[in-house]
C-alpha cells in the first residue's frame, strides 16, 4: 500500500469512522448510566420520592446528601460502615413504624448511638460494601455475612458479659451452657467451671449395683425426647439434663458399669439405727405413712422431685435442686441411704445437701418410705444378667472413662476432671464459613447453620464427634446459638477490649462460728450472699438490716411464708437455739445495708397519733392495699404485713419507703415521691402491727400443715 | 470482514454493558411472625399468635416484671391481684376501654399513678422507676396486643411530634 492511498479517505473509511464514533458515544453513554444507575444512588433517590409522600419531608429530608454516607471510627476496630448510604431513615423517630419499607425505617430505641458505634459491630456484614449482596452476604471475600435478627441478642453478649434484661435470648443460653455443663468438655470464656460436674465417683460402688450403672449410661434418667421435652424416668419436667446421653455399645457399657461398681475407695460402716426404735416402728402398719408424713414436713420436695399422678396426668413435682427421687429406692442401697441422709458430705464433700438433725426415729422412717414406695420393680428387667466384672472388663472401663469424657466431668479417688477434652469455644461465634468442617452434610456452609446442626446432631457434620446427644426444642436451639454466637474471642484492639464489662468474680466465705454452721445447712444451696449462692429463696445480703434478731430466731426454728403467693419451701432443719441464735448474730451485725441506718431513727416520734396518721396514709391516700394484705384483705403481690412490727426493723421500713431500689434492685415496688413526714408516719404505722408465733417446742409435734400436704410447691 | 467483526464486538459490548443494569428481583412476601423480633400469644384467642417488634417486646419485658400482677388474670407466680382491687383495673388488651385513651395519656397515668389524673389511687406511680422509653414500650406492647386491635388516631401521633 503506497503513501498516497494510505492518505485517502474512502467512503468505505468514512462510514466505518462514522459507526464507530456512534459505538463508542453509546459506549461512553453507558458509563454515566450504569453510574447513574447504581443501587446505593437508586435507594438515594427513592428515599427522596418517599420522603416526599410524607407530611413530614421537610424533617426527613433535613440532612439529605446526595453521595455515599459513612460512619468511620479509627478508635473501634477501624469500622467503616456505610449502610447509613442506603438505611437513611434509623435516626427519624417518625419512620419507626412497621409499616415504613425497609430499607428506611428507623432503628428501634437502643442505649448505643449509631454514630458512636457503627452498624457492623453489632450486626455484622461488610461495613466498606455499597452493594445490597456484598453488605450482607456471604461472598468470596468476605466471610461474616449479616447477623439474622433472631440471634442479634449474641452480639450484646460480645461485649457485655454481665446479664442484661433486654436480652432474654442470650441470658437462657448462657443458662443453658452452663446448666448443661458445656464447660465440662469445651472452653467458654465466662462460664466457671463448678467445683461439681457431675458427682465424685470415688466411692459409687458403695452406692449403686453394677446393673444400675448398666441402665442409666445407656438411657440415663434424665434426657430430652424427641419434641425437645425434658423426661425425667419418663415424665414431663422443666429440669435441664444433665447427664447426657451418650451413644455407647453393649461391650462399652458393659466395660464402664463393671469398672464403676468396683470404685469403693473409702472403708463403708453402716450406721445402726437404734435396736429399740426398729423393734417398736418395724412391725407399725403405720410405719410407712408416718415416714412419708415425714418425707414432707422436712420440705425434700423443695429440692427433690416425685412423680404424682393427678386426674389421670402424671407429673414431677418438686424442686430441681436435688435428683428427682421417684424411683431412688430401686437404685440406691439400702445401707448406703442411712449414711447419706445422717450425713451428706461424708460420702460427697462437695454436695449442697444440708446435713438435718434426724432423730433415729425419723430417719428409720424415711429410710424406710422411700425403701418401699419410692421404687419400680420394672426398672433393671431390660438389663441383661452382668454377674462379677471381670478384669478384662473393669479394664477397658479404666480405658473408656478418660476416652468417652467422662472424666471431663467426673473425678475419682481425688484426681481432678480433665479440661479441655473437646475444642475451644471461646472464639466459635466469629468463625468464618470455611474454616468449619462440613463433612457430608448439606446444610447451608454458614456459621449459625454448621452451630444449629451440630447442636441437633453431632455426628451429622463429623462422623467421628465424641459429643452426646442432646434434643432440643427451637426456643432452646436459638437461646444457646446466641450464646455461642456471642462469643466472639478477644477483640482485636484495645478500644474495644476497653469497653468490654469483666463478669464480676462473686464469693462469700465466710469464717467462725457462723461459716460452721452455715456450711452444715447449706444456707447458700438456696439462699444468695453477696452475689454467691442460689436464687430459690430471698437474697439475705441485707437480712440483718431487714429483720429483727428475734424474728430471724423464731423463724430459723419454725419457718413460714410471708408472700401469700408463695408456698412455704424452706425445711425444717431442726436446728438448735445455739445454731439459731449463731445465724442471727452473724446476720443482725453483718449482713447490712449502709442505707438502712438504725442510729438515725426516733422512735420515739412513733406515737399513737402519728400512727394513726399513718393508717390513713397506707389505707386511703396511697392505697398500699392493693398489693399488701393486712388481716386477710388487700393484695398478693407484696409480703404479708400482718406481723411488720414484729419482723421489720423501723430504719429498714424508712430508707425501703424512700428508695425500694435502693435496697434490692430487683423489686417491683415503685419508687415514691413521699415526704419525711409521711415516711415517718408510715413507718410507726407499720411497726405497731404484731402478731404472736409460738415457736414449735419440738419438730415432731409439728400439726401438718395445709401446704406440706402437697408435696411442695 | 474484520470490520464486521469488529463492530459486532462493539455492539455486542453495547448489550452486554446495558444487560448489566437489570433490576435485581423483588424478594418474595414472608410470613410476618418470621421477621418479627419477637410474639406474644393473644390472650384472647388461644390459636392465635401476634407479632411484636423490638419496642414492643422491651415493653412485654416491663410489663411481665412490673404491670402483670393487676393487669392480667394469670401472672408468673400464679394467682392475679386482679380481683383483690376495687376498682378492677383493666386488662392490658383490653382494646375496649384502652383503645380510647390516647399515648399521651397512658404515658401520664403510668408515670404520675392513678390519684394524680383523678382516677383510683390504686395505680402506684411509676415516673421514679421506670423510664419514659420504657413506659412508651409498654404502651406500644398494650397496642400491639389491644383485642378489639388498636388503630391509631387519624393522624398518627409521630407526625404531631414532627411538627
Amino acid at each position: 500500500m503506497s503513501a498516497e492511498e494510505m492518505g485517502k479517505v474512502t467512503n468505505r473509511t468514512r462510514l466505518v469512522f462514522a459507526i464507530s464514533s456512534v459505538v463508542f458515544l453509546a459506549v461512553l453513554a453507558i458509563s454515566p448510566f450504569k453510574d447513574f444507575r447504581r443501587e446505593w444512588k437508586q435507594y438515594k433517590r427513592s428515599y427522596l420520592r418517599y420522603a416526599q409522600g410524607r407530611p413530614d419531608t421537610k424533617k426527613l429530608v433535613a440532612d439529605y446528601r446526595p453521595d455515599i454516607d459513612q460512619i468511620w471510627l479509627p478508635a473501634m476496630n477501624n469500622v467503616v460502615d456505610r449502610c447509613t448510604t442506603c438505611h437513611q431513615g434509623i435516626t427519624q423517630a417518625s419512620l419507626a413504624d412497621p409499616s415504613v419499607i425497609q430499607p428506611f425505617r428507623a432503628h428501634p430505641p437502643i442505649p448505643h448511638n449509631v454514630r458512636d458505634w457503627g452498624c457492623t459491630v453489632c450486626h455484622r456484614g461488610q461495613g466498606p460494601a455499597t452493594e445490597v449482596a456484598e453488605a450482607h452476604e456471604s461472598t468470596l471475600a468476605w466471610e461474616q455475612p449479616i447477623l439474622p435478627t433472631r440471634f442479634i441478642q449474641a452480639s450484646c453478649g460480645t461485649c457485655h458479659h454481665a446479664d442484661l434484661p433486654q436480652t432474654p435470648q442470650l441470658t437462657r443460653g448462657r443458662q443453658l451452657l452452663a446448666e448443661l455443663n458445656c464447660q465440662g468438655c469445651h472452653r467458654l470464656p465466662g462460664i466457671e467451671r463448678p467445683a461439681m460436674l457431675g458427682p465424685d465417683l470415688t466411692n459409687v460402688g458403695t452406692k449403686l449395683t453394677r446393673e444400675w450403672i448398666y441402665k442409666w449410661l445407656k438411657e440415663p434418667r434424665t434426657t430430652l425426647d424427641k419434641d425437645g421435652n425434658v423426661t425425667v424416668n419418663g415424665y414431663e419436667t422443666e429440669e435441664e439434663p444433665r447427664m447426657p446421653k451418650f451413644r455407647l455399645s453393649e461391650t462399652e457399657l458393659r466395660g464402664l458399669s463393671a469398672y464403676l461398681s468396683v470404685q469403693k475407695a473409702k472403708a463403708f460402716t453402716p450406721y445402726k439405727i437404734d435396736a429399740r426404735v426398729v423393734a417398736a416402728w418395724s412391725k407399725n402398719p403405720e410405719l410407712i405413712s408416718q415416714g412419708e408424713l415425714r418425707f414432707r414436713q422436712m420440705f425434700c420436695s423443695t429440692c427433690h422431685s416425685l412423680a404424682v399422678t393427678r386426674a389421670g396426668e402424671t407429673k414431677l413435682i418438686g424442686g430441681d435442686i436435688g435428683p428427682e427421687l421417684t424411683k431412688v429406692g430401686s437404685k440406691v442401697k439400702p445401707e448406703w441411704l442411712v449414711n447419706w441422709l445422717r450425713d451428706p458430705q461424708g460420702y460427697l464433700p462437695h454436695t449442697t445437701m444440708p446435713r438435718y438433725g434426724w432423730s433415729d426415729e425419723d430417719l428409720y422412717k424415711v429410710t424406710q418410705y422411700i425403701a418401699s414406695k419410692l421404687t419400680d420393680s420394672d426398672l433393671l428387667t431390660t438389663v441383661p444378667q452382668l454377674g462379677q466384672p471381670t478384669e478384662e472388663e473393669i479394664k477397658l472401663g479404666d480405658r473408656l472413662f478418660l476416652e468417652k469424657g467422662c472424666a471431663s466431668c467426673h473425678s475419682i479417688d481425688g484426681l481432678n476432671p480433665q479440661k479441655d477434652f473437646g475444642p475451644d469455644l471461646s472464639a466459635i461465634g466469629g468463625k468464618n464459613a470455611s474454616e468449619l468442617e462440613f463433612g457430608a452434610s448439606k446444610i447451608p456452609h454458614s456459621l449459625v447453620a454448621y452451630i444449629q446442626a451440630k447442636l441437633q446432631d453431632p455426628v451429622s457434620v463429623n462422623a467421628a464427634a465424641r459429643m452426646p446427644q442432646y434434643n432440643w426444642n427451637q426456643a432452646d436451639l436459638d437461646a444457646i446459638t446466641t450464646a455461642l454466637l456471642s462469643l466472639k474471642g478477644a477483640p482485636a484492639t484495645s478500644a474495644l477490649q476497653n469497653l468490654v464489662v469483666p463478669r464480676k468474680e462473686v464469693g462469700f466465705h465466710p469464717t467462725g462460728a457462723f461459716a460452721e454452721v452455715y456450711e452444715r445447712y447449706k444456707c447458700y444451696t438456696c439462699h444468695k450472699f453477696n452475689g454467691f449462692g442460689g436464687d430459690l429463696a430471698p437474697d439475705l445480703t441485707y437480712e440483718g438490716s431487714r429483720a429483727q434478731r428475734q424474728w430471724i430466731v423464731d423463724f430459723l426454728k419454725n419457718p413460714q411464708t410471708l408472700r401469700p403467693t408463695l408456698i412455704l419451701r424452706m425445711p425444717q432443719l431442726n436446728m438448735s437455739d445455739k445454731d439459731a441464735a449463731t445465724l442471727a448474730d452473724y446476720m443482725s451485725m453483718v449482713l447490712q445495708h449502709p442505707a438502712a441506718n438504725p442510729a438515725a431513727v426516733d422512735s420515739k416520734q412513733f406515737t399513737p397519733a402519728v400512727a394513726a396518721l399513718g393508717k390513713q396514709l397506707y389505707e386511703v391516700k396511697f392505697q398500699c392495699q392493693s398489693c399488701h394484705t393486712i388481716g386477710g384483705t388487700g393484695g398478693y403481690v407484696g409480703p404479708n404485713l400482718n406481723n411488720a412490727g414484729g419482723w421489720l426493723t423501723a430504719a429498714w421500713i424508712e430508707a425501703w419507703l424512700k428508695n425500694p431500689q435502693a435496697l434490692v434492685p430487683s423489686t417491683i415496688e415503685p419508687r415514691r415521691n413521699f415526704t419525711d413526714a409521711e415516711v415517718n408516719a408510715l413507718t410507726a404505722y407499720l411497726m405497731t402491727l404484731r402478731q404472736s408465733i409460738k415457736p414449735q417446742k419440738t419438730a415432731s409435734a409439728a400439726p401438718p400443715r395445709a401446704s406440706a400436704q402437697g408435696a411442695g410447691r | 470482514m474484520k470490520l464486521r467483526i469488529f463492530t459486532s464486538a462493539l455492539i455486542l459490548m453495547t448489550i452486554l454493558g446495558f444487560s448489566g443494569c437489570r433490576k435485581r428481583a423483588e424478594a418474595p412476601k414472608a410470613d410476618p411472625l418470621l421477621s418479627a423480633y419477637d410474639s406474644e400469644p393473644d390472650w384472647s384467642d388461644a390459636t392465635r399468635v401476634l407479632p411484636l417488634s423490638y419496642q414492643q417486646a422491651q415493653g412485654k419485658r416491663v410489663f411481665y416484671q412490673q404491670c402483670v400482677w393487676c393487669h392480667a388474670d394469670s401472672t408468673p407466680a400464679g394467682p392475679s391481684n386482679r380481683s383483690n382491687l376495687t376498682p378492677v383495673p383493666p386488662l392490658l388488651n383490653d382494646g375496649a376501654t384502652l383503645n380510647a385513651e390516647s399515648d399521651e395519656f397512658m404515658q401520664n397515668i403510668i408515670t404520675l399513678g392513678g390519684s394524680a389524673l383523678g382516677k383510683s389511687a390504686m395505680m402506684p406511680p411509676y415516673g421514679r422507676v421506670l423510664s419514659a422509653e420504657e413506659i412508651g414500650s409498654v404502651i406500644a406492647f398494650a397496642r400491639a396486643i389491644a383485642q378489639p386491635p388498636y388503630k391509631p388516631p387519624a393522624r398518627p401521633a409521630s407526625a404531631n411530634i414532627a411538627k
